[in-house]
């Protein structure tokens, strides 16, 4: 079986920005550039599959800076091949054009079965990358899967539903989008894949590689613009309690709740 | 400005959010005509006229055994069916589950894209301007949506819903659509209810912890410290999603909404999906990472391990 695994990568959205200027990018690091969380979900996903019944696991990342980092990663986790596609002109912050370079990018790789990726992208809050991809490849799919299990004609995939989950079957060649389940909780690198990862050879395509004209891919092309992108800044005042041994704690915030005239109980 | 909703049915009632919309249109688009797609089988008369009192002019109802359940390829081209016949300028839909899946496959099929989660819209001259927070709602981003129809879906929770609604009986329009095989490729096996054993929605204190709980037994004490306080258990669907609770528990998109005086979250990262179920007075965090996303809400923190916190919190409480 042929898995492609599409990858974001992101500044952690532990990195704050709160109060500083949100495109200072002096201030990240390469430290802060992580998996896209739920992309890393779907790295797991594939490799579950790797481990049951065999499969080559494509690793590919568009989005990001420095993409060639979290490729390795996906290596060092397992996956068995990873492309780089990088271009200058990109631009990804339109779900849509991110769906249109994954579109030519799979029909660069040729073959393949099954599409994997997370459920959203976090630090752009974009949740529409997948539903967009399986419908330009017209393609079945399932989004937001919390569990996934081969059967006969494919494979049967549970999915987050309000007010509980949904159950239903899909052939092999299909498009799935992975949750943070417990089925999906991405495993740890090893010292045998971090081997791997240094000596992978991860060829970069750009736009020209993969048959796309600028003018189809660039700013001018997106139809989500952005018009503005600002700090929310927070009013509410956390009393944050971070040092002293556990009863201290404990203590401090019981008198800040006593002064405060909090009430505990419910009655 | 001709805006058609994709109407979601969830217990036999229209959703919440849904009506959220419908209030959220019909106060800030002046003159705006509301169409609603109803799509499903056995479509009921009651909810066409709850959606009349909520404002909408015409419902356009597409009432078809294959249409049941929620699928991606049948609801996506009954839907491109309605647009076709109606002509809408905006196309909206609660920004559940299902709406996600909606909107950017009907974007695809206008060839452009959409904006999602949105938590408010603006009308500026003749275009819209979207609101959405970003980066675990540490930033704003306001987007614009270019192309002849406009595709959005909006956060659940974002818009509230009209208590007292006054509308009237909408016209409607009832449509068919024919399906093929090529439609029918995803098969529709079961939906798992959660069983809604307990309500939490007239708790006034809950004691809710998430994946840092880390097993089964260690929900002990969460229910002791929820019982001392005369309040209910909670937690997050990583928890029901591993049976460590049972799923009537579940606080958030996909769970119970909750509105307690006080919220007690151990162990809980506080995703935007967990969040827009908690409406809380007062908030107190217990957490071991000081950059967790709960910390930006909570009105009270303790950084530091619940299975130590808990423990001694009950002790003094006693
Ligand atoms: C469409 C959709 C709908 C969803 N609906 C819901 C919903 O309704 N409700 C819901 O809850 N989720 C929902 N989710 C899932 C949601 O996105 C998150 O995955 C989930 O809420 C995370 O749960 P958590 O905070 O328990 O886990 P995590 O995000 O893993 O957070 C665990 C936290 O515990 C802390 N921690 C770890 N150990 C300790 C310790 N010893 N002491 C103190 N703290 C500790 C960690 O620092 C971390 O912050 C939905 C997801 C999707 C895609
Ligand atoms: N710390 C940061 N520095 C600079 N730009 C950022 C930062 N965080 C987010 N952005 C912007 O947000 C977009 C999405 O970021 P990313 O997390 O890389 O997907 C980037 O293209 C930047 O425009």
């Amino acid at each position: 079986m042929k898995i492609v695994v599409f990858i974001q990568q992101i500044v952690s959205t532990q990195v704050k920005l709160q109060g500083v200027d949100y495109f200072d990018a002096s201030r990240v690091s390469d430290d802060d550039l992580v998996i896209n969380p739920t992309d890393k979900n779907a790295i797991e996903g594939a490799l579950k599959l790797k481990d049951s019944q065999g499969a080559e696991v494509t690793a590919v990342c568009v989005r990001g800076n420095k993409p060639n980092k979290a490729l390795k990663e996906a290596i060092a986790m397992g996956c068995t091949n990873a492309i780089e596609i990088a271009d200058e002109a990109f631009y990804t912050d339109d779900p849509y054009l991110l769906a249109k370079i994954y579109v030519k990018a799979l029909e660069k790789i040729g073959e393949y079965d099954l599409v994997l990726l997370g459920v959203e992208e976090q630090s752009s809050s974009s949740f529409a990358a997948p539903a967009m991809l399986a419908e330009m490849l017209n393609i079945p799919s399932v989004l937001y899967a919390e569990e996934m299990e081969t059967i006969d004609t494919g494979f049967r995939v549970g999915h987050v539903l309000e007010g509980g989950k949904k159950v239903v079957a899909i052939p092999q060649k299909a498009l799935v989008s992975c949750s943070d389940s417990q089925y999906f909780i991405p495993r740890y690198t090893t010292m045998r894949g971090i081997l791997a990862a240094k000596k992978a050879v991860i060829p970069i395509w750009s736009a020209s590689d993969l048959g796309l004209e600028i003018s189809e891919i660039n700013a001018d092309a997106a139809s989500l613009k952005q018009i503005s992108l600002t700090n929310i800044v927070i009013e509410k005042e956390t009393f944050l309690i971070k040092e002293g041994e556990p009863e201290e704690m404990v203590d401090k915030l019981l008198a800040k709740l006593k002064e405060d005239e909090v009430k505990l109980g419910a009655c | 400005m001709k805006t058609l909703v994709f109407i979601q049915i969830r217990d036999d009632k229209i959703e919440e959010n849904t009506l959220g919309i419908l209030n959220k249109i019909k106060t800030s688009i002046s003159g705006a005509k509301i169409i609603g797609a109803l799509l499903g089988k056995d479509l009921k008369d009651e909810w066409i006229q709850e959606l009349g009192l909520h404002g909408v002019q015409q419902v356009v109802t597409v009432d078809l055994p294959d249409l049941e359940f929620y699928l991606s390829a049948t609801y996506s081209k009954t839907m491109m069916e309605i647009i076709n016949q109606v002509n809408p300028k905006f196309v909206v839909a609660a920004g559940t589950v299902y709406g996600e899946d909606l909107i950017p496959r009907l974007a695809v099929k206008n060839a452009s894209s959409c904006a999602q989660r949105i938590v408010d819209f603006t009308i500026e001259g003749d275009s819209l301007h979207f609101h959405t927070p970003v980066r675990d709602d540490q930033a704003m981003k306001i987007t614009q949506v270019v192309g002849d129809i406009i595709f959005a879906t909006s956060r659940p929770g974002a818009f509230f819903v009209d208590e007292n609604p006054s509308g009237a009986t909408p016209e409607i329009m009832s449509i068919s659509v024919a399906f093929n095989d090529a439609d029918k490729l995803v098969k529709h096996i079961e939906i798992k209810k959660a069983e809604r054993t307990v309500n939490l929605k007239d708790a006034k204190v809950i004691v809710a912890a998430g994946r840092g709980v880390a097993g089964k037994e260690n929900f002990q004490i969460i229910r002791e410290l929820a019982d001392l306080l005369g309040g209910q258990i909670g937690a997050t669907r990583a928890c029901t999603d591993v049976h460590w609770i049972e799923e009537t528990y579940e606080i958030g998109q996909t769970g119970q909404s909750v509105s307690p005086d006080l919220y007690i979250a151990a162990g809980i990262s506080g995703a935007p999906q967990h969040m827009s179920g908690v409406k809380a007075k007062t908030l107190i965090v217990i957490n071991t990472d000081e950059g967790a996303p709960i910390i930006n809400y909570a009105d009270y923190a303790i950084i530091g391990d619940m299975h130590t916190i808990l423990p001694i919190l009950k002790e003094k409480l006693k």
